[in-house]
Order: C-alpha cells, then sequence, then structure tokens
C-alpha cells in the first residue's frame, strides 16, 4: 500500500515537474513604453518587425519576456525570433500560459536582466504564413490577384503598453479597402496606424486590408532534400520538390497565344523563379519524370550559383508542379574531421525562391557505409524519423540514414544543422576491394573451368602432346 | 566527450578528385594489359604445361589493378561510392 503511494506521489512530481518546465507566468512588472511596429504584406508571407522599447516598472530584475500571437493566426505563425539593441540574436522559446491556451507564446530570453527603471530596445520578427487569403478566391488570365489580410490593429501582447506605432507595407498603391481607426495616413505603398496610447494586454480589434498582391504565391507543398556524403571527397545533394501555385485559382480557359502575346497578360502566374545554390556547386541537374527540363539558366556568381529556374509551364492559382534538382559540392566545404571523427555541418534547407514557404520539408543524411555513434545537433526543434539505411552502388550492408523532418518552414529557417558520427579511415578501402574480390572470383572460375574435360568420348591417347 | 568545430580540420579526400581520370587511365591499363597476358596464357598453355601460381598471380594482379582502375571509374563519372 505504502508502495503504491509513493509511485502515486511520484507519478504526480513528474506530471507537475513536466508541466512547469514549459509553463511561463506574465510579468506585471513589465510594460511596453513605445512599440514601432511593420507590418511587411508585399510578398505572399506576412512579415511582421516590432521594436519594443520594454521597461521594468517592478523592483527586481527582469530576465525575460514573452511574446504572443493571437489565436486567429496562431496556425500561421512560422518564425518567432528576437534581436537585441546590438543586433545579436536572442534565444526565443515556445511556451505556454496558463489561462491563455488559446494563445500562442514564445519567451525571449535576455542576455543581460532589465534592471529596475531599464529601457532596453529590442526587434521581434515574426513570419506568418498562409495569412493573406485571394480574395476574390478565383480570377481568369487577365485579372489582377487581390487579398485580404486580416490582422490585429493593436499589437497582440501580454504586457500594457503606453504608446504603439504601425506601419503596413503593401506590394501596390491599389488598396481597396481598409480599416479606418484613426489617428491614420494612407501614403503610397503604405498605410500608417497610430500612435495609439495606453492599450490593455491582449486588446483585439480587426485590421482588414484588401488590395493588389501580384507578387508570386508559391508554396511548396513538400521538399525532399537527401544529402550523400562520400568521403572520396564529394557531397551530394537532391532534392525533391512539390510547387504549388496557392494565389487566386484561374478561372476559365488558359489562352497561351495570349500569355505570349501580351507580356502583362497573366499578371498573377509565375513564369520562373531564381534558386541560389552554395558557390562550390558543380554538375547542377533540373528535371522530372520526362527528362530534363531546359528552360533553365544557371549564372555562377561570386558567392553563390543562381538557377533562373523556369518550369514547363506557367504557374496558375492551383496549378501545380514537381521536379528534381540536384548539384555536387566539395566535402571541404562542410566536412570536418579530428582523426576517425567526422562532423558534417550543412544547411536543413536551403534557398528555394525569395520568401518562400513550405509546408513540409523531410531532410536525409546519408553517411558512408560503417559510420557509427551519430549524434545532430539541430538549430531549432524538428521531428526526427526513425533511421533507415540506403543501398547503392558497392554497399554491403546499407548506408544509414539519419532524416528528420520539419512543417511549415520559411527563408528565416535556412540554419546549418551538425552531425557527428565515427568512421574508421580504413573502411574507405572495403569498396575497391569488393571490385578486386569479384573480378578475382571471376579469374579462379576461369582457372577452374580450363581444368573441366567436357569432352564426350575419352581421348584415346591421353598424354599425346 | 565531443569536439568542437573549431579544433576540426576540413575534411579532404585522400586522393585529390582531379587526379581521378589519370588514375583511372592508368590502373586500367594495367589492369587490362594483365588480363590480356592472363587469358592468353590460359588459351595457349596446356595440361603440362600449365603453372598454377603463375596464373593465380597474373589474376591477382589483373585483378588488384582493374578493381581500383573501375573505382576510380566510377568516382571519375560521378558515381561518388
Amino acid at each position: 500500500m505504502a508502495k503504491l503511494r509513493f509511485y502515486c506521489i511520484f507519478l504526480l512530481y513528474i506530471l507537475i515537474k513536466c508541466e512547469s518546465a514549459s509553463v511561463d507566468t506574465i510579468s506585471s512588472d513589465i510594460r511596453f513604453k513605445n512599440v514601432d511596429r511593420t507590418i511587411d504584406i508585399s510578398t505572399q508571407l506576412v512579415r511582421i518587425t516590432s521594436k519594443l522599447t520594454l521597461e521594468n516598472t517592478g523592483s527586481t530584475p527582469v530576465k525575460n519576456f514573452l511574446i504572443a500571437v493571437e489565436s486567429s493566426a496562431k496556425n500561421n505563425a512560422a518564425f518567432a525570433g528576437a534581436k537585441d539593441s546590438n543586433n545579436k540574436d536572442l534565444r526565443v522559446v515556445e511556451t505556454t500560459v496558463k489561462g491563455y491556451e488559446y494563445a500562442k507564446f514564445w519567451r525571449v530570453d535576455l542576455k543581460e536582466a532589465v534592471n529596475p527603471g531599464a529601457t532596453p530596445q529590442i526587434t521581434v520578427t515574426l513570419v506568418l504564413t498562409k495569412a493573406l487569403l485571394p480574395y476574390p478566391t478565383a480570377i481568369t488570365q487577365q485579372e489582377d490577384q487581390l487579398v485580404k489580410y486580416i490582422g490585429n490593429l493593436y499589437i497582440y501582447s501580454p504586457y500594457y503598453i503606453t504608446s504603439q506605432k504601425t506601419n503596413v507595407i503593401l506590394s501596390s498603391k491599389s488598396v481597396e479597402s481598409f480599416t479606418k481607426v484613426k489617428p491614420f495616413t494612407q501614403q503610397d505603398g503604405g498605410i500608417q496606424y497610430g500612435p495609439y496610447p495606453n492599450v490593455k494586454p491582449f486588446s483585439e480589434k480587426e485590421l482588414a486590408i484588401h488590395y493588389k498582391n501580384n507578387s508570386p504565391f508559391l508554396t511548396v507543398t513538400r521538399i525532399e532534400r537527401l544529402i550523400e556524403v562520400s568521403h572520396w571527397g564529394n557531397i551530394a545533394v537532391e532534392e525533391v520538390i512539390e510547387i504549388e501555385h496557392t494565389g487566386a485559382k484561374l478561372k476559365g480557359p488558359f489562352s497561351r497565344y495570349d500569355y505570349q502575346q501580351d507580356h502583362h497578360s497573366g499578371p498573377a502566374s509565375v513564369r520562373s523563379y531564381k534558386t541560389l545554390l552554395p558557390a562550390s556547386a558543380s554538375d547542377v541537374y533540373y528535371r522530372d519524370t520526362n527528362g530534363n527540363i531546359s528552360t533553365s539558366n544557371m549564372k555562377v556568381k561570386k558567392d553563390s550559383v543562381e538557377l533562373d529556374l523556369r518550369p514547363r509551364y506557367p504557374l496558375f492559382g492551383g496549378w501545380r508542379t514537381h521536379y528534381t534538382l540536384g548539384y555536387n559540392v566539395p566535402s571541404y566545404e562542410y566536412l570536418y574531421q579530428s582523426g576517425n571523427d567526422y562532423l558534417l555541418k550543412m544547411r536543413v534547407i536551403d534557398h528555394i525562391y525569395d520568401d518562400m514557404q513550405v509546408d513540409e520539408v523531410v531532410t536525409k543524411i546519408i553517411l558512408p557505409e560503417g559510420s557509427t555513434s551519430v549524434k545532430v545537433n539541430l538549430p531549432y526543434p524538428v521531428t526526427r524519423l526513425p533511421d533507415s539505411l540506403h543501398y547503392t552502388y558497392l554497399d554491403t550492408k546499407g548506408r544509414p540514414v539519419i532524416s528528420f523532418t520539419k512543417k511549415n518552414i520559411v527563408e528565416n529557417h535556412i540554419e546549418d544543422f551538425q552531425l557527428r558520427y565515427t568512421f574508421p579511415r580504413l573502411l574507405m578501402l572495403q569498396e575497391p576491394l569488393l571490385v578486386v574480390g569479384f573480378l578475382y572470383a571471376l579469374f579462379l572460375c576461369v582457372i577452374i573451368y580450363v581444368r573441366l574435360d567436357f569432352s564426350i568420348h575419352k581421348a584415346e591417347h591421353p598424354h599425346k602432346d | 566527450m565531443s569536439l568542437e568545430i573549431e579544433s576540426m580540420v576540413r575534411y579532404t579526400s585522400p586522393i585529390n578528385p582531379a587526379v581521378f581520370p589519370h588514375l583511372t587511365l592508368l590502373l586500367l591499363g594495367i589492369g587490362i594489359f594483365f588480363t590480356a597476358w592472363f587469358f592468353v596464357y590460359e588459351v595457349t598453355s596446356t595440361k603440362l604445361s600449365r603453372d598454377l601460381f603463375k596464373e593465380l598471380l597474373l589474376s591477382l594482379v589483373a585483378s588488384l589493378f582493374s578493381g581500383f582502375g573501375i573505382l576510380f571509374l566510377l568516382l571519375w563519372v560521378g558515381i561518388f561510392v
């Protein structure tokens, strides 16, 4: 009985411990003295950059503060980042707050504690995907794309804000309608709201802007990135990409004649886009299930290789395409060594096009056969998939494959992972020796074959010659 | 204990990829020469004049050179094994 009680208490303790690890409380000491927010909706993404002036009104130093996203935009939030006044990145961790389960929170850990009375400046960046909805949802080939942004007029924050201003950056001058709450000014390509004084925590008021946005609305629905490490001096990268135009759907027919004749035809369509590869990329290929897609250009620049990819057909709303892009990079760019220990430092995902949004990425790393004790270090949380084996040329027991996946990715997620593994150098000889062994076995077969006698009748004079 | 990246050196292939074509041609050339020698020896020798030791030695040399030659051929054409 006592044992059972002990278990119960132990279980309760673990439960409390687990919960407290990811739950934060809202400090009443923190106030935002001034917030300058910029909402950039000129592309398919919503980029919210807020310059916060923090104020500690309490009597104890503050080490961290919270940033929040309202429940309506909760599922669109792809990235949250923070920088201090020296432009150094701060640690941002996802968290929850009791009583506010409907919203999404991040905790920003400050480098130095904020003393009472101090007012440091911090820049917070939020990136939302799929927050711009095409309205109307379907357009003809000639029409412009209109989209609607529905956000919050006030900064959604767990703290009291003394003064706040919002600047909205649009992609064009033509605005159909927008929320008018005084004071506001409309200039070409932008709307300024505020200053609004003394806004309570968690204030919400609809901010709706309906405007023209013909920037490419492309979504990578799935990308599989394959990194194959060879100790013969090469790292092969292959990306299988499924891409879809997620803007307003195409209504009615598509006229190739009009599209070709008039360059202004199909303003919302995507003809081509640019992919940036590492500067050392070579042997680039761009193909799909039909074979090579010849309508592409490659420019070698000083710090990158620029690919101008043109799909087989222009992409209109709702249209999708699928292709494979691959290249080689030399191992000395990304692979480090110390004895038998190796470290691979590469990007989790690379640039596909500017202002990209990716629904799902699967990164697979194929290590040389015989690699052991693999450890991965990732810049942000991902879902690790079960390790598997890959069989290719001259393999016996298969190469270990490390794979992980992440959903809702934007450009801010282009960061390096570090993968450590151990590989005995002598194992490199396994591959040539396999070929040697195979050839030697063939020769032995010949040696045995010439000693066999397949003649039907016995030689009359066996030792004649 | 894991090592820091600063204390590690950049990894390069034990054989410079630039010499893969030369190595392929040289090794495969020697390999084919010994293979030819082996087969010529096999078809011209008789039961009496055959020397097992010479056959084994010839085939070993041929397979060693051809094996490494084929590996570098694979690497040269871009199959990084």
